[in-house]
């Protein structure tokens, strides 16, 4: 996939802050957001949106029926339409939604399972279970702002922001959309914290370190992309963040670190034929299964700058991709490279250009 | 018909397997729904005794070594929709496309289970098993390196996954595609929809005036897809042709359809613009048809709305009258039932229509497979957060 597509609107919900000038300082300042969880979340460390704030934005009445995801995924839907400048009411047949999560649904499914197996039918709450589905957050962002165009949700491992944003671009250039928003999205809860524990995929010892190997820590927040063709965002006057110049992503076909850093070459190689980057967002948590691609492109290319990493800040999920996204639009640009390594499927790699504040 | 728009690749089904409740194959299973039996039946792999309802359509096959029975039911499939077929060529330019609702639940569901009772329970299964593991797996099967996509739309899923692999290969970007889903019946949702009050304690009976809510069930359905040129070639047995997809959202409500089907006509009205075809030239609706109070009412509005008055001459047909509503893998178990509609020209018959709703005033096949000139086919899938999909195929006429 590779053409003309511009990003105008962008909204962040994130474990730093809500906003674009959060995300922008947190990702300046190098500071991680890592602590010990509330006990609702989970037990242990990880990066939660403590300050979200959603009043004023998420009537009261909704509030109570959202997930974290959909809560998280309004709060940065709400900031990206207003940064494009667009009221999505009046075109919302023309609004497609493409949304990555690895968490989606998940945090409902505990709540109702729970009880369900505590207590039987009793147990089981029916306001629940509907934000059990991994597309509740879409869903829910269609009805709040009246989006009526195609949909998709994707699970793609750490990387199905993108496989939403390659969607996106495929609607948008057919002609199915003229508008796309593009969300990452993903909730901590208990058992989530509880499982990765157990299957010993988290840092042990104080905040992860890239190429470690040690773990990751995980994270949570939302990230809103307002997807447009150059000609339909320049005939409504919107200012253009960034143009999308490429998403690729390469499946690895075996399970091994091989073939893994093999793939997410091959993607980088799709979207960045010939210049290097002046900016370069990477993938890196401190899993031993996702940071040898990303340090292995980096011996190949030492002229290159070295990646930032935001997962170091905001965490492992924290939107499936979606924050490494996020992360390239945050300060002005030629040309920026975003890795996304995952620790099977598809290694992914997007190419932005001309990024503005 | 109009043509497909200039550089558009023509897309041609060449193989399809099915797992299900009716038969551990696609023949097998598709003579037993043309002769109106039903996969229907007590629900026995699940625990649930304190649910009232107790029917589902259960597939028996048990979980491989090292393999889930999603997966297990979605590589018998593939093999199948092979057919002894070893793809060759470019790995890169075959991709994978599935649709998922619950396949790696049960293993996240075995792990609580266990902590809850006090017994350690390992949790790299729940960690590693989710609805990725089987589109990855299908992939390795098939030495796939093109592009992946595992869609989660609920129960609209698998016909979004059709559509996607559709796109690439009409684009020119794929010279082989597999596409479908599998889904296996778990606790949480046949907890869940019981606790929506959606699921009816007998069999279900989508369009009928007494329709009372939908069974649950599984298998699996994968599809063959290639550019129509290049399955010419090798001599392929084609099956059928992709035409298009439409989707849309109604933004009315997390779990209700819109009640006029609004959203769901707009999806099959972008499904024919986008195939070339005129509503007279569709025969045979693959209906979501799930028997919900509120769905099967909405869907024949939209039927209406969508094809006007060709409406009053198409067949309807709900597939969920035999294999239960199997979630993500649904909207594949639709497409099956049209493609083999559309080529062997009958209908499969919704079950148990024995007093049709006067909302659902279409000829929505009662009972009995009715032979009849199918020329293109619309399916239908509808899901929670008001997600409609429908794809347009029409039948391969040799030319």
């Amino acid at each position: 996939m590779s053409g003309d597509l511009v990003l105008t609107g962008l909204g962040l919900v994130l474990p730093c802050g809500d906003g674009i000038d959060a995300a922008r300082a947190s990702l300046r300042s190098g500071t991680p957001c890592f602590a010990e969880l509330p006990e609702s979340l989970g037990r242990g460390r990880g990066a939660a949106c403590k300050d979200f704030n959603p009043a004023g934005i998420i009537p009261p009445m909704q509030l109570r029926r959202l997930d974290r995801c959909s809560r998280f995924a309004w709060g940065a839907a709400h900031q990206a339409f207003a940064d494009a400048g667009l009221d999505p009411r009046p075109l919302g047949h023309r609004i497609a939604v493409a949304a990555g999560t690895l968490t989606g649904g998940s945090e409902a499914t505990e709540g109702f399972l729970r009880p369900y197996l505590q207590r039987g039918p009793e147990g089981a709450s029916p306001l629940l279970f509907p934000n059990s589905v991994a597309n509740a957050a879409s869903g829910h962002l269609a009805q709040a702002f009246g989006l009526k165009g195609p949909s998709a949700t994707f699970l793609e491992w750490e990387c199905a922001t993108f496989a939403a944003l390659e969607q996106a671009a495929r609607w948008l250039r057919s002609g199915m959309a003229e508008a796309a928003l593009v969300l990452g999205t993903d909730g901590l809860f208990p058992l989530l914290l509880e499982i990765a524990r157990g299957a010993r995929l988290l840092a042990r010892h104080g905040d992860p370190v890239a190429g470690s190997g040690c773990g990751f820590l995980p994270g949570e927040g939302a990230q809103a992309f307002l997807l447009e063709t150059r000609d339909h965002a320049e005939a409504r006057g919107a200012r253009i963040r960034a143009t999308l110049a490429s998403v690729a992503g390469i499946p690895a076909l075996a399970n091994d670190p091989l073939e893994r850093a093999l793939a997410l070459a091959e993607a980088v190689d799709r979207v960045l034929p010939d210049l290097p980057p002046d900016r370069w967002i990477g993938g890196s948590c401190g899993s031993s299964r996702i940071d040898p691609s990303e340090a292995s492109l980096g011996r190949a290319h030492s002229g290159w700058p070295a990646p930032l990493q935001p997962k170091l800040l905001w965490g492992e999920f924290a939107g499936a991709g979606g924050p490494l996204l996020a992360a390239a639009l945050l300060e002005p640009a030629t040309r920026v490279l975003v890795t996304a390594p995952a620790s099977f499927g598809p290694q992914y790699a997007a190419r932005f250009e001309g990024v503005r504040l | 018909m109009s043509p497909a728009p200039a550089g558009r690749i023509r897309v041609a089904v060449t193989g399809l397997g099915i797992v299900s409740s009716l038969g551990a194959d696609r023949e097998r299973t598709w003579s037993a729904m043309l002769a109106g039996r039903d996969g229907l039946g007590p629900l026995s792999g699940l625990e649930l005794p304190l649910e009232a309802a107790q029917i589902a359509g259960e597939v028996p096959l048990a979980a491989g070594r090292h393999q889930t029975r999603c997966e297990a039911m979605a590589v018998q499939a593939l093999a199948e929709a092979l057919d002894g077929l070893v793809p060759s060529g470019d790995p890169r330019r075959i991709g994978v496309f599935q649709g998922a609702g619950t396949s790696g639940l049960p293993a996240a569901e075995a792990y609580l289970a266990a902590r809850l009772a006090g017994r350690p329970h390992p949790a790299t299964e729940a960690a590693f098993q989710n609805p990725c593991t089987v589109t990855d797996a299908l992939a390795r099967r098939l030495g796939a390196r093109g592009p992946r996509a595992t869609v989660m739309n609920a129960c609209s899923s698998s016909l979004l996954a059709l559509g996607q692999a559709w796109e690439r290969i009409a684009a020119g970007e794929l010279d082989l595609a597999v596409a479908g889903g599998a889904e296996t019946l778990c606790i949480t949702t046949y907890a869940g929809f019981s606790s929506l009050k959606a699921v009816d304690a007998a069999r279900c009976r989508p369009f009928s005036r007494d329709r009372a809510g939908l069974n649950l069930g599984e298998g699996a359905v994968q599809i063959l897809l290639e550019p129509l040129d290049r399955a010419r070639d090798r001599g392929a047995v084609i099956l059928a042709e992709v035409m298009g997809y439409g989707a849309s959202m109604d933004a009315h409500h997390p779990t209700a359809p819109h009640p006029e089907g609004e959203g769901a006509a707009r999806a099959m009205a972008l499904a024919l613009r986008v195939a070339g075809l005129e509503p007279a030239e569709v025969d045979l609706v693959s209906a979501h048809g799930t028997a919900t109070p509120a769905n099967d009412g909405a869907e024949c509005k939209a039927i209406r709305r969508a094809l006007g008055s060709a409406a009053d001459r198409v067949s309807v047909t709900s597939s969920k009258s035999q294999f239960g509503h199997t979630l993500g893998a649904a909207g594949a178990f639709g497409a099956a039932t049209a493609i083999l509609g559309l080529r062997d020209q009958v209908v499969s018959p919704t079950l148990r229509l024995e007093e049709p709703d006067p909302e659902c005033d279409l000829d929505c096949t009662p009972l009995t497979a009715r032979v009849r000139m199918i020329r293109a086919a619309l399916v239908n899938a509808f899901a929670f957060g008001g997600n409609n999909v429908s794809l347009a195929l029409r039948r391969w006429e040799g030319r």
